[in-house]
Formats: structure tokens, C-alpha cells, sequence
């Protein structure tokens, strides 16, 4: 049964990763520039999960398979005076959806209480098993 | 004799492999928290009522034979696919039962370590030949 506390170590690092990505695309919602200072806009970013541990596939857990790029086209905003606007004075803006983030966000940190919970649980079962021994 | 009786005529043999069962259960709920939000991922689970009926039937039928010679060892539930309502991403978690599941599951577990501490402290009065 320690292999549970295993699989829920996955189960933490992959929601702490997908909280990451979450945190990233927050933070770039109103990026318009890329890391050259070139104009290009932030792209929304998914973490993709995956069965098996990211150590060994072959063993329960989960793990993040991919960081995908959301395709959905950017947002346009009518700005004539923005440095990074079009002729027609357009602006790109990041295709991120803040409210759609802060679900996100809720819905991962439910999710690693969920595995937090449950290794509670795991460490409570050890601990009467063992206490078979005494 | 007296010793085989003791392990293999009450209700020990029974509690371990009903231990065994629960932490079998325990890392199925676990696999199926941890891949809560996978998709494609189909909730797996472990029926209690099958393996529950499967050891009633095998205990019923050792009590006219002599200890040990019936097993409990073999007795297997195979992992079974869970229903449930199938969400976007190909995933069909339910976080509520999940949890449900798993407390269910730890106090049976838990239960099921005192009765066996409960039997070997018998065993250990016995051995002792005095009542504490």
C-alpha cells in the first residue's frame, strides 16, 4: 500500500504543473509581445494529462503528456493609439479567458486537495495496519 | 492441531484477505483520483458485493472439514469499469463518489485491523493461558 502514497505524488505534481500553466496564461493575459519584443501575442497554454507516472509510464499516477498550445483565434481590440496596432488600428490580445482561468484554477486546486485527502486517508490505513505489530 | 485450529477455523484467515482486499481497492480509488482530470480516462473499481459474496460462499463450506484445508487465498475480483456520466474530455469521474468510496473503503479497512487485533490478542490470552 505504499505505492499509493506514489501514485498520489503524481497525482500532486501534475495538478501543481497544470496550476503552473494556469498561472502562466493569468499572468500573460494582456501580452501582446513576445520574449524578442517582437508583436505577437501570448498563446493560451493546456497541460495535458496522462495515465501512468512520469518516472515509469508503465506504473499507476498520472502524469503531464504535453503542454499544447490553444489554437482559438486571438482577441482583436480596436486601439488606434497602441504601439502594436495594425493599420486599421487593431490590436491582438492573448486568447485568454480569465473567468475560464479562474475556473481552471478552482477546478485544479479541488483536485490536489482531492489527492491530499486521499494520502491522508493512505498515511491513516498504514498507521492502523502497523499498528497490528504493536 | 490446536494451532491450525486457532489460524484456520475462525474468522483470521477471512480478515486478512479481506485487508488485502481493501488495500486493493484503496489504490484503484487513488488511480482513479489522481486521473481526475485525464482524459480518455475510464474510472476503474473493485466490487465489494462480488468479493464479499465470493468469501461467504467459501466459508460456508469449511465448517465440516478439517482446518486449513479450505483456502482463501485464491479468491480474485477482476477490476471492473465503473458507470457514470461520461463528460467532454472522455472522462467519466464522479469526484463526489470517489471520495464517498474511499471513506467507505478506509473504514472498512480500519475495522477490519482491529477485528484482527482483536483475534490475535484472543490468541495471545490463549497462548498465555491467563485472561488480562
Amino acid at each position: 500500500m505504499f505505492n499509493v502514497l506514489d501514485i498520489g505524488a503524481s497525482g500532486l505534481a501534475a495538478q501543481r504543473a497544470r496550476l503552473d500553466v494556469i498561472s502562466a496564461n493569468i499572468a500573460n493575459a494582456s501580452t501582446t509581445r513576445d520574449a524578442d519584443g517582437k508583436p505577437n501575442p501570448f498563446r493560451r497554454r493546456l497541460a495535458i494529462f496522462a495515465e501512468g507516472r512520469a518516472d515509469d509510464r508503465s506504473a499507476p499516477g498520472v502524469h503531464v503528456q504535453q503542454i499544447k498550445l490553444d489554437p482559438s483565434p486571438f482577441v482583436t481590440k480596436y486601439e488606434p493609439g497602441h504601439p502594436d496596432a495594425d493599420a486599421q488600428g487593431y490590436v491582438q490580445y492573448p486568447n485568454v479567458d480569465l473567468s475560464v482561468e479562474y475556473v481552471n484554477a478552482l477546478e485544479a486546486s479541488r483536485a490536489y486537495e482531492a489527492n491530499v485527502t486521499m494520502m491522508e486517508t493512505t498515511k491513516a490505513m498504514l498507521n492502523s495496519s502497523l499498528r497490528l505489530l504493536a | 492441531m490446536f494451532i491450525d485450529r486457532m489460524l484456520n477455523q475462525g474468522p483470521t484467515p477471512l480478515l486478512e484477505k479481506m485487508l488485502d482486499f481493501t488495500a486493493a481497492r484503496h489504490q484503484m480509488l487513488a488511480e482513479n483520483i489522481v486521473n481526475i482530470d485525464t482524459p480518455n480516462y475510464h474510472n476503474k473499481d473493485l466490487s465489494l458485493t462480488k468479493f464479499q459474496s465470493l468469501l461467504r460462499d467459501r466459508s460456508r463450506v469449511r465448517s465440516d472439514i478439517a482446518p486449513g484445508s479450505v483456502r482463501f487465498d485464491d479468491i480474485h475480483v477482476d477490476p471492473h469499469q465503473t458507470d457514470g456520466l461520461m463528460f467532454h474530455d472522455g472522462n467519466n469521474r464522479s469526484a463526489e463518489q470517489l471520495m464517498t468510496d474511499e471513506a467507505k473503503n478506509a473504514l472498512m479497512h480500519n475495522l477490519v485491523v482491529e477485528l484482527l487485533r482483536k483475534q490475535y490478542s484472543e490468541m495471545e490470552m490463549a497462548l498465555k493461558d491467563r485472561v488480562t
